[in-house]
């Protein structure tokens, strides 16, 4: 086991070093400047230049470079150019709404998609499994943003049970948290959704052809302890595997559902950045989100060790 | 009393009803949220001359000099100014008894602090480039001494750009971004969460200027805050700020397009305003390289050009065809050079191309991704097709195009809004010409111009050299006006008194139950 999570971890260094790199290129990759944003047309080339200065722009790359490096292993992500903030703050100040959106969809997508394509399995070929299959590719097949804009219209417009967007963090009023999450992440979730209970549905066929389970079946067991308890068990490695995909989509996903919902959380800080090429935040938001998507991936791992223990002895 | 006392006492009663109608409708009271399309950049009303931070500063803060409703400056925190003989001094007279939000007296420390901290962090550097020194010559007196005569100073002093806001001495004393936000304006500061809201709370000890009009005008006059609070809520998604004014859960939507408010025009909770002129639609030519650096051929496009076509799909039910590089209706509006805007005439266009040295190439129409700025940038393209000359639309992010745009290669035309310069008035319309910026290449008679404009203080000789200015615009197509454009606004119709202005003002207006 031990060797098993060294060499993921490792991988995940690697990965982490790759994406460092990227993120510093950033800067030299994408058009813009932020000297220009931050100051208005009136500026003189001289004033330009000054902040440039001022912000480390014009040092040489080998230096900003070691800069780069010197911050982020003292867990130092820069200072914010238009917020004029440290960017480690201001993301940790976003965090709590992109991970209540992020992970209340993942439980949206995941109870959901398991329960549909367990139903589907089941009922192999009948009208049930037809009818949760097609609402399966329907939702995935629609945009989210679209989605996103028939809900509000819907639940908060016309039926008027939830607000149109905002957010309430959790501590401050659960029930607001919960009614301030609930479109957003059933948005992002419906969209998932599809995709597990069509991988669901694979899995749970695959298992119910086993022997083992046709004798179960002979035995004389209920069809609702066959499910669940031989199994569900068996089909939910590549169920997990795909959660594990999900999970990473849902934060890419979360940046176009906070900019529909009005969000404050991290990936609109990021669109934010990258309007106005606020690089520090844009380098520190995309390292930061490569955290999060690795330590995710890694948990995934973790839970394969468990649940099936010929992954710890590959 | 008599029956023909109590006659003209009943008289009495009805008139002074009638005249004091209006005012007994206004109620205290309410709370207010207005949906904005951006997140501020900062607070620090000095470092940003972002339009999202404008709407929301210029409720907390003031300036020692600002606009009223016609654009021109008025005193707001000075009494008024004293200027030397020779234009280089301006003693400013500070008003007496202003509180700040945190209870301080505003002395003439604070303005002198305030001024030094602009010139040292301010985001429009240019406001302030003339001051040689900034001194206090009295505890409510601060004196300005200028490198030159500058007749744009007061100009300058009051634009709502990056505004030159008084903050108090100890806030003046911190870095960009490190204020607390204390002003002395009608709202106080609440609360800001990054990218979620902003709170303003009415600052019951504003003290409105008793030598200003008693009415609200522009960004000064009377500032009189009737709602307890409001909030200013960052909803880029223009379908979410409409379905949450639907639902009831803003007051105010900053922004909407022409469809959306034909669809809404038939709620009778919702009232329509229009915001027109709000900016101008320009294209500019890049003069640093051909063939756009020929005179006649930019002729040949001036000419080609049929305005309304440009404004009429860029600006659907929201323009005005005009030929003035300032709004109609302020002081040095001009028509200069008329006979030669939204001519669409393209057999002039095609004499004066064969005159210039255009020889079909392919010419690049850089704009940024603002739906609008493409359509202009498409009718144009289409337009100038019919003279034979090719031109291919390359379209980006905003950083990217304003990065390129003040670059001397990579694009020929570029076109974009003008939205402040024409508000602040004729030096800021002819400061982005001014040594070749915005074209690439100096123009020495918008230089001169320019340069005698700053020097001149008689108005009507003022108004004769922008009138010079604009002729020019139109004899060498320096960049080309298309038209203006506005924006709708859409409001609760229980909000009462709204008048659409640069900023959504929440200075004079009510809530009705």
């Amino acid at each position: 086991m031990a060797a098993f999570l060294a060499r993921r971890l490792a991988g995940a260094l690697i990965v982490l070093l790759l994406v460092s790199l990227m993120s510093f290129a950033l800067i030299w990759l994408v058009p813009g400047d932020p000297a220009s944003a931050f100051l208005d047309a009136s500026a003189t080339p001289d004033q330009i230049q000054r902040l440039r200065t001022a912000l480390g722009l014009d040092e040489p790359l080998p230096l900003q470079m070691a800069h780069w490096y010197g911050r982020i292993l003292r867990g130092d992500l820069g200072e914010s150019i238009l917020l004029q903030r440290s960017v480690s703050a201001a993301l940790i100040e976003r965090l709590p709404a992109t991970l209540s959106l992020a992970g209340t969809a993942l439980l949206i997508a995941t109870l959901g998609g398991v329960a549909a394509g367990i139903v589907a399995a089941v009922n192999h070929d009948k009208w049930a499994d037809q009818a949760t299959m097609s609402a399966a590719l329907i939702g995935l097949s629609v945009p989210d943003f679209w989605l996103g804009l028939v809900l509000i219209l819907v639940f908060a417009v016309s039926l008027g049970w939830l607000p149109t967007g905002g957010f309430v963090p959790f501590g401050e009023s659960p029930l607001g948290w919960l009614r301030t999450i609930a479109l957003p992440a059933l948005t992002l979730g419906l969209v998932q959704l599809g995709f597990i209970a069509r991988i669901s549905r694979t899995a749970m066929l695959e298992v119910m052809r086993q022997d083992y389970v046709r004798t179960a079946d002979a035995k004389g067991i209920s069809k609702l302890e066959i499910v669940v308890r031989h199994c569900l068990p068996n089909a939910f490695i590549p169920i997990v595997t795909v959660i594990g995909i999900v999970a990473g989509a849902l934060l890419g996903g979360a940046v176009v559902i906070e900019q529909v919902y009005s969000i404050p959380g991290v990936g609109r800080l990021i669109i934010g950045a990258i309007a106005a090429r606020d690089f520090p935040v844009m380098q520190g938001g995309l390292l930061f989100l490569a955290v999060v998507y690795l330590t995710v991936n890694l948990t995934v791992d973790l839970i394969y060790a468990l649940v099936d223990p010929r992954v710890r002895l590959t | 009393m008599n029956r023909r006392t109590l006659g003209c006492f009943a008289l009495s009663a009805i008139v002074a009803a009638a005249l004091i109608g209006p005012a007994a409708a206004q109620r205290r009271g309410g709370d207010v949220v207005i949906g904005i399309t951006q997140a501020p950049p900062s607070l620090d009303a000095q470092v940003s001359s972002a339009q999202s931070a404008r709407n929301i500063n210029l409720h907390v803060f003031e300036t020692l000099y600002a606009r009223d409703e016609t654009a021109t400056p008025v005193p707001e925190l000075a009494e008024g100014v004293k200027i030397s003989a020779d234009g280089l001094t301006y003693a400013f007279a500070i008003r007496k008894g202003v509180k700040f939000h945190n209870g301080k007296e505003l002395d003439a420390g604070d303005v002198v602090a305030s001024l030094e901290r602009y010139r040292k962090v301010g985001a429009s550097p240019a406001l302030v480039a003339a001051i040689e020194s900034v001194q206090a010559t009295g505890p409510y007196e601060a004196t300005v001494k200028l490198k030159s005569p500058q007749a744009t100073f007061l100009d300058n002093i009051s634009s709502p750009r990056a505004p030159i806001a008084i903050y108090p001495a100890s806030e003046a004393a911190k870095e960009a971004g490190k204020i607390d936000v204390i002003g002395t304006g009608p709202f106080r500061f609440v609360e800001y969460r990054p990218d979620s809201h902003v709170k303003l709370a009415r600052f019951d000890g504003y003290v409105p200027n008793p030598n200003g009009k008693q009415t609200r005008d522009g960004f000064a006059g009377k500032k009189e805050a009737f709602l307890d609070t409001v909030t200013f809520r960052f909803m880029p998604e223009a379908g979410a700020r409409t379905a949450a004014l639907e639902a009831g859960e803003i007051q105010f939507n900053e922004m909407s397009d022409g469809p959306t408010v034909k669809r809404l025009a038939a709620d009778r909770r919702l009232t329509i305003h229009k915001l027109l002129p709000f900016a101008l639609q320009v294209i500019k030519f890049n003069h640093a390289q051909a063939p756009t650096s020929d005179v006649n051929f930019r002729r040949a496009v001036l000419a080609a050009l049929d305005m309304e076509e440009i404004m009429a799909i860029s600006f659907d039910d929201i323009y005005q065809i005009d030929p003035g590089w300032l709004y109609p209706g302020s002081k040095f509006y001009s028509k200069a050079g008329a006979e030669k805007y939204n001519k669409g005439d393209l057999a002039l266009a095609k004499d004066h191309l064969a005159k210039s040295g255009y020889k079909g190439e392919k010419l690049v129409f850089m704009v940024d991704n603002i739906r609008p700025n493409v359509d202009t940038a498409t009718v144009f393209q289409q337009r100038l097709k019919a003279i034979g000359v090719n031109v291919e639309l390359s379209v980006s992010d905003w950083p990217t195009v304003s990065k390129i745009g003040f670059t001397p290669t990579g694009w020929s035309f570029w076109a974009h809004g003008f939205g402040i310069e024409p508000f602040e008035g004729p030096g800021s319309v002819m400061s982005p010409w001014v040594n070749g910026l915005s074209q690439q290449a100096k123009d020495p008679k918008i230089d001169a111009l320019a340069a005698a404009f700053a020097l001149e203080l008689d108005d009507a000789k003022r108004k004769a050299l922008f009138d010079q200015f604009q002729q020019h615009m139109y004899d060498d197509a320096v960049a080309i006006k298309a038209g203006n454009y506005g924006m709708f606004q859409v409001a609760s119709a229980r909000l009462k008194n709204f008048t659409p202005y640069r900023i959504p003002r929440m200075w004079g207006v009510w809530l009705e139950n």
